[in-house]
């Protein structure tokens, strides 16, 4: 198993954001990670990249702790949290420096291939900006990619180039895990489903069995959610 | 190795413009130093000596500050980026504090560099021993028992800060750590001055006496050796105080929540 939440609750002050949430995650899966604003999606990837600590329980990622293999998953956050300075080739020096697993030349391929410009992120636009933050994490030979809200607030045009690099680069012996409100967009690429509501798991299927009972993710995010 | 190598990197990336612009102001005190023309040769090297004083201590804060800047890498989400990197937070921290020191070090060998300009014009020529001293020792030294332990205050208020952000209490380690620091300060200077000179000191400037006695300056009778003798004790007690204080600050970065 490659991560494993056992019974976590994480709170911020009296709220909580998950509530006794057990769920685990084999190698090789895409899944979707949906839920309205608030339903604990955020608080899910950052408790297994390590970023939070859980209130009670426990989360293991590689049989160890998150923060223990910062090295071995990749979180790529919703906050556009680049350097204004900083462009391409100095994130490339930046990565490369930090991770063992990053590698430049399919770094710059995916630059290529989601055309971002090589200039100072201070110029770039939102959809273009992204854009170089997931090429800078798919670069990365990772096993486990949390890749929280990658599309939002990107145009069209980039989110198909995103979607795009996220179902090329995908490797059978990885596992994404895609927070996306754009769930029509995104639901081609899962191949299971985790629906969070109020920080706990409304549901947790496989795309195929939904496709199979004819309803598509959207249509059971409208029904478990709406 | 590598991992340190690129936090020193990033650091020089992110903090290169604070630090130009505060080796650049050595430019302008060297153009006020050069002013100082109307009095006598002594009076010209106090008053130089205390505009050298007001570089110092400017050069001193904005170090601070260039090494402090937390709040807009909390706020903007860079310190989310750094708390996800495979190193740990103590070469996250010492790789700031390295960098600061550098600069802080090139800073303060300017400012000795200015000081000797300033007796040279006073007419008091130091001899190649004493220079070396002024340029190398003083530098070091100041750093040592001024600089290192303030950037790593500075360092480990500010870490604790962040660490706090979530629950929104960070005013309160930093209001304690503010309000305290006059008192430790008190500490440490009554245990410091309890402990001084009870290991041999550094004897500097052995030509001092001779030079001041050639423009006509003549020392304290109540000296009874050539020169000046630095204790030891400062130095070792605030680098002791600084490595405490990155160790903290290191560790309270590994607990940090974004």
């Amino acid at each position: 198993m490659l991560a494993r939440l056992d019974r976590v609750t994480k709170r911020y002050g009296r709220t909580e954001g998950l509530r006794e949430l057990s769920v685990e995650f084999p190698a090789g899966e895409v899944v979707g990670v949906l839920g309205l604003n608030g339903s604990g999606k955020t608080t899910l990837l950052k408790l297994l990249g390590g970023l939070l600590l859980p209130t009670a329980g426990h989360v293991t990622v590689f049989n160890g702790t998150p923060r223990g293999n910062r090295a071995r998953s990749v979180y790529l956050g919703e906050t556009d949290a680049l350097y204004s300075w900083m462009t391409p080739a100095e994130a490339k020096r930046f990565m490369a420096g930090l991770y063992r697993d990053f590698r430049p030349e399919r770094y710059e391929e995916l630059l290529d291939a989601m055309e971002v410009p090589r200039r100072k992120t201070k110029t770039m636009s939102r959809g273009e900006r992204g854009r170089l933050r997931l090429a800078m994490a798919l670069a990365r030979e990772a096993r486990l990619y949390l890749l929280d809200e990658p599309l939002a607030g990107i145009d069209l045009l980039s989110r198909e180039k995103i979607l795009g690099s996220l179902v090329r680069e995908w490797r059978p012996d990885a596992t994404i895990l895609l927070s996306t409100h754009e769930v029509a967009e995104a639901e081609g690429l899962f191949e299971r489903v985790l629906l969070l509501r109020g920080g706990t798991l409304a549901l947790d299927t496989r795309a195929e069995t939904l496709r199979e009972s004819g309803k598509s993710v959207v249509t059971a995010f409208r029904e478990v959610l709406g | 190795m590598k991992g340190f190598a690129t936090l020193l990197w990033l650091e020089y990336r992110r903090s290169r413009v604070w630090a130009a612009a505060l080796l650049g102001s050595l430019a302008f005190w060297a153009w006020g130093l050069e002013q100082v023309t109307y009095a006598m040769p002594e009076e010209q090297l106090g008053i130089r000596a205390g505009f050298l004083c007001a570089a110092a201590i400017t050069g001193l804060v904005a170090l601070a500050f260039m090494i402090g800047r937390f709040r807009s890498e909390t706020r903007q989400g860079q310190y989310q980026i750094l708390l996800l990197t495979p190193p740990s937070g103590y070469f996250h921290i010492l790789a700031r504090f390295t960098f600061a020191l550098t600069i802080g070090l090139a800073y303060a060998v300017a400012i000795a560099g200015l000081l000797w300009w300033a007796t040279g014009r006073a007419g008091l020529h130091l001899t190649s021993l004493d220079t070396a001293q002024l340029l190398l020792v003083c530098p070091l030294y100041g750093v040592g028992i001024v600089m290192a332990p303030l950037l790593a205050w500075t360092l480990l208020l500010m870490v604790l800060s962040s660490a706090y952000r979530i629950s929104g209490t960070a005013w309160i380690p930093g209001t304690v750590m503010v309000a305290a620091t006059p008192f430790v300060l008190r500490f440490l200077g009554e245990r410091l001055g309890d402990v001084l000179y009870r290991l041999p000191g550094w004897r500097l400037f052995t030509g001092l006496d001779a030079a001041l006695a050639r423009i006509g300056i003549e020392r304290s009778s109540e000296a009874t050796h050539a020169g000046i003798v630095l204790p030891q004790e400062p130095l070792w007690g605030m680098l002791a105080l600084a490595t405490v204080m990155l160790v903290l600050a290191g560790r309270i970065w590994q607990e940090v929540e974004a």
